[in-house]
């Protein structure tokens, strides 16, 4: 997608303080400077109101980016595109060793009320942007991705505010539940869209093994580098080495996940599950698998800030609106209708409901080779992606703040 | 307020209360979720209670009027089923144990509730160092004379039920080299300790009104001696023992207290006396330290003996009571765990076996909630 940005040619020879200097500046050093940057104004921000420092961090990168100051381009971020893809794949990995999905079995309700969450709010934001005249495809492809919330800011948020409790531990769940159901109905909507014949692409044959591929593909890659990290940690217990034998696992199982065009997010969350499950108390994670990880998760929020788009706004606010309030009340119906049922009661529903607010394209961008990844939907309705992608930004840059909210005030899970 | 008359209670019934650990499945420490789990509890079938305690991590439960062994442990089978069903369906576990073995007593959250806020603020960090278990055996007498007498006779055999139930070596995540560290965090308690010497309702009533007077207590709720009288249940109160890690250890324990109370009533082995009290607590040191192979003191024979063998002889002695109550099964298991060894030392065997500490305490919750075997 062109900007205004990568339209404007930056003069090299500007000195460094200057604005054009910045631009003009190695990516490397302007990224540092970002971190630098987003560190103390995050740190300024959470002291003066205590605003959660993934916000400023992504607030750091939207200023940078080509909202406002252009320092950054979204496409110069495809170099780092493998680090922030490892960034996101260190929290996907931990939330998968972090929940216990025997749980969905122990209480059936919550399952249900699972499902219907993620059911609700896909059908809810599809079928609102489909009565606002958007194309039946490209609604259905909205309400996948926004059927899902956002594992990094769930996950990063829970860290940041050190919350245990039930919401908390249903949040995680929950992200990564509604996460998997988006990578999957983005599958059967690659094959629905092979057999409709007003799409251009794949033929249905070749969209259904490619699905298939991806899932079970996906699956075992995890389930393999769960396996690996069981036998690979013995060798390595007691020693400081532990969370970068993580780290380097994680590394090769988003790269192969890349390679072979597998899906990072599903994987990932397997491997660990399935390191969960073999090594029970022999697996220590640390948050962030460690301070290297630490680091990226700076790098990451950052780069969703550059990702942000105000493109269109003013004529695609009535669309946007319509996609926050449909997951906003799909998630209320749903949680609220079974949460006695599952054991919470109406607050933690409603802290639960607040929590799962904020919004990712993950189940997307991890796929994609590129951050202009709304390229890679053939035929899809551009008004509505463009809406889709700001209501992204919007329950991005505000996500943190919802969970916050949730857990400190309403849920009262933090100490 | 003045002490309140002794309900009259048919003698030798039971009563047991068990203060118990809310553990994540994803660390195993102390999970703050009892308001979750009272909640989902509400409509529970059964005679027995289920309340909140000073944090936010744990629960009591407290079971009906019981008079035999078969009948209670059918109850808190009943209870630990109910307890176990509604803990999986907000995934957490529940278990046993007078410690719990790495928690931080400054992550604790104190329970919403007033006479909760009101120790808080009254006795400071000490309330959230108070997560600690235990298990409380009420023992009914009919009237208070006869309550304070069997209270002051049960202060030889306090040892017993401390080395037999002990299981909290670990406390903040060490090896205290304590069976019993548990009782450690009640001695810091100021009303802590034994009961005043009194045989007499009246003349106990006299010691509580000089006490309220100086406005150091204002019920018996404050406090905290190893058995107090509960005048308003008509019981004496048994406050020694750790929570054990399985109910049947807790009703066993409960069982061999009855078996002993009914010796004492009905063959009157020795009269209490203030002298007796002068080994109580190197002997009360010595079951918290040593566990089963510490050495006590009697105080009548000034003789010492292994708590082992003192057990051993006082089972011997309570056998036919035991026949009596229909309370063989539950002497016997106690006999069973003088040579298998008490709590804290199968925490201790798990830990030397290389598992860590969080593995420990899920043995313990997969114990108490009697899943896996």
């Amino acid at each position: 997608m062109p900007t205004a940005a990568s339209a404007a040619l930056p003069d090299a020879a500007a000195p460094l303080w200057t604005l054009e200097g910045l631009r003009a500046a190695d990516p490397v050093l302007g990224i540092a400077l970002l971190m630098l940057i987003a560190l103390l104004l995050a740190e300024a921000l959470h002291r003066a109101w205590r605003v959660p420092r993934i916000c400023g961090h992504m607030l750091t990168g939207a200023i940078a980016g080509p909202v406002m100051l252009r320092l950054l381009d979204r496409l110069d971020l495809d170099p780092w595109k493998p680090l922030i893809d490892l960034a996101i794949g260190a929290l996907l990995f931990e939330l998968g060793t972090r929940i216990r999905p025997r749980w969905l079995i122990d209480n059936p309700w919550l399952a249900l009320s699972s499902l219907l969450q993620a059911l609700l709010c896909g059908a809810l934001v599809a079928g609102l942007l489909m009565w606002l005249g958007a194309p039946g495809l490209t609604a259905a492809v909205a309400g996948v991705v926004a059927l899902s919330t956002s594992p990094v800011i769930a996950l990063a948020a829970t860290h940041e505010a050190r919350s245990r409790g039930q919401v908390t531990e249903r949040l995680l769940l929950l992200t990564a539940v509604n996460g998997v159901i988006a990578v999957l109905g983005l599958k059967v909507l690659r094959v629905a869209m092979a057999a409709d014949p007003s799409f251009p692409g794949e033929e249905l044959m070749q969209a259904v093994i490619s699905a298939l591929r991806v899932i079970s593909g996906s699956f075992l890659l995890g389930l393999a580098f769960g396996f690996a990290l069981d036998r690979l940690s013995p060798l390595l217990r007691g020693t400081p080495a532990m969370p970068v034998l993580q780290i380097a696992l994680v590394i090769i199982a988003s790269m192969l996940a890349a390679q072979w065009t597998l899906s990072p997010l599903l994987a990932l969350l397997v491997a660990g599950m399935t390191a969960r499950a073999r090594m029970a108390h022999g697996l220590t994670v640390e948050p962030h698998l460690g301070s290297a990880g630490a680091v990226l998760s700076v790098l990451l929020f950052i780069s969703l800030g550059l990702l942000f788009t105000v493109e269109g706004f003013l004529t695609l606010w009535p669309l946007v609106l319509a996609i926050v309030l449909a997951r906003l009340a799909g998630t209320g119906l749903a949680i609220g209708a079974l949460a006695r049922l599952s054991g919470l009661d109406l607050r933690q529903a409603l802290a639960l409901t607040l929590a799962l607010q904020p919004m990712s394209s993950l189940a997307v961008l991890l796929a994609a080779d590129t951050f202009g990844w709304t390229s890679q939907l053939p035929g899809a309705h551009t008004p509505t992606v463009q809406a889709l992608l700001l209501a992204i930004t919007l329950m991005q840059v505000t996500g943190p703040v919802w969970t916050q909210l949730s857990l400190r005030h309403v849920a009262r899970e933090c100490n | 307020m003045p002490l309140q008359d002794f309900t009259t209670s048919q003698p030798l019934t039971l009563g047991v209360e068990l203060e118990l650990q809310l553990v994540s499945t994803h660390d195993f420490d102390l999970a703050p979720q009892a308001q979750d789990l009272l909640r989902v509890l509400a409509n529970h079938s059964g005679g027995w209670d289920v309340k909140p305690e000073i944090t936010r991590s744990m629960i009591e439960i407290g079971t009906s009027i019981q008079r035999q062994h078969g009948t209670l442990l059918a109850e808190l089978h009943d209870l630990r089923d109910q307890l176990a069903r509604g803990a999986r369906k907000l995934n957490i576990g529940i278990a046993g144990g007078g410690t719990h073995a790495y928690q931080h007593w400054s992550q604790q959250q104190i329970f919403p509730g007033e006479r909760f806020h009101y120790i808080s603020e009254l006795y400071g960090y000490l309330a959230k160092q108070f997560t600690v278990f235990g298990q409380h055996v009420h023992v009914g007498c009919e009237d208070g004379d006869r309550a304070l007498w069997l209270l002051h006779m049960l202060s030889r055999y306090v040892p017993h039920f401390i080395a037999l139930s002990a299981s909290s070596p670990y406390v903040q995540g060490v090896d205290t080299g304590f069976d019993s560290a548990r009782l450690n965090s009640v001695f810091a308690f100021p009303l802590s300790g034994r009961a005043p010497f009194c045989l007499g309702w009246d003349e106990f009533g006299r010691y509580f009104d000089k006490m309220a007077s100086t406005g150091v207590v204002q019920s018996m709720k404050d406090f905290y001696w190893d058995i107090r009288p509960k005048p308003e249940f008509g019981t004496i109160e048994l406050r020694v023992c750790d929570t054990p890690l399985t109910v049947d250890k807790a009703a066993a324990l409960a069982c061999y207290l009855q078996c002993i109370c009914r010796y004492l009533r009905e063959q009157k082995p020795f009269e209490p006396a203030e002298d007796d009290y002068l080994v109580y607590t190197f002997n009360r040191f010595q079951a918290c330290r040593f566990g089963l192979d510490g050495e006590i003191v009697d105080p009548k024979t000034k003789e010492r003996h292994r708590l082992r063998d003192d057990i051993l002889r006082t089972l011997a002695r309570v056998d036919e009571h035991a026949l009596d109550l229909q309370a063989l099964d539950a002497s016997n298991l106690i006999r069973e765990s003088l040579f298998a060894g008490n709590d804290a030392l199968w925490m201790r065997q798990q830990h030397d076996a290389g598992k860590p500490l969080s593995a420990v305490v899920e043995g313990a919750a997969q114990r108490w909630m009697k899943l896996g075997g």
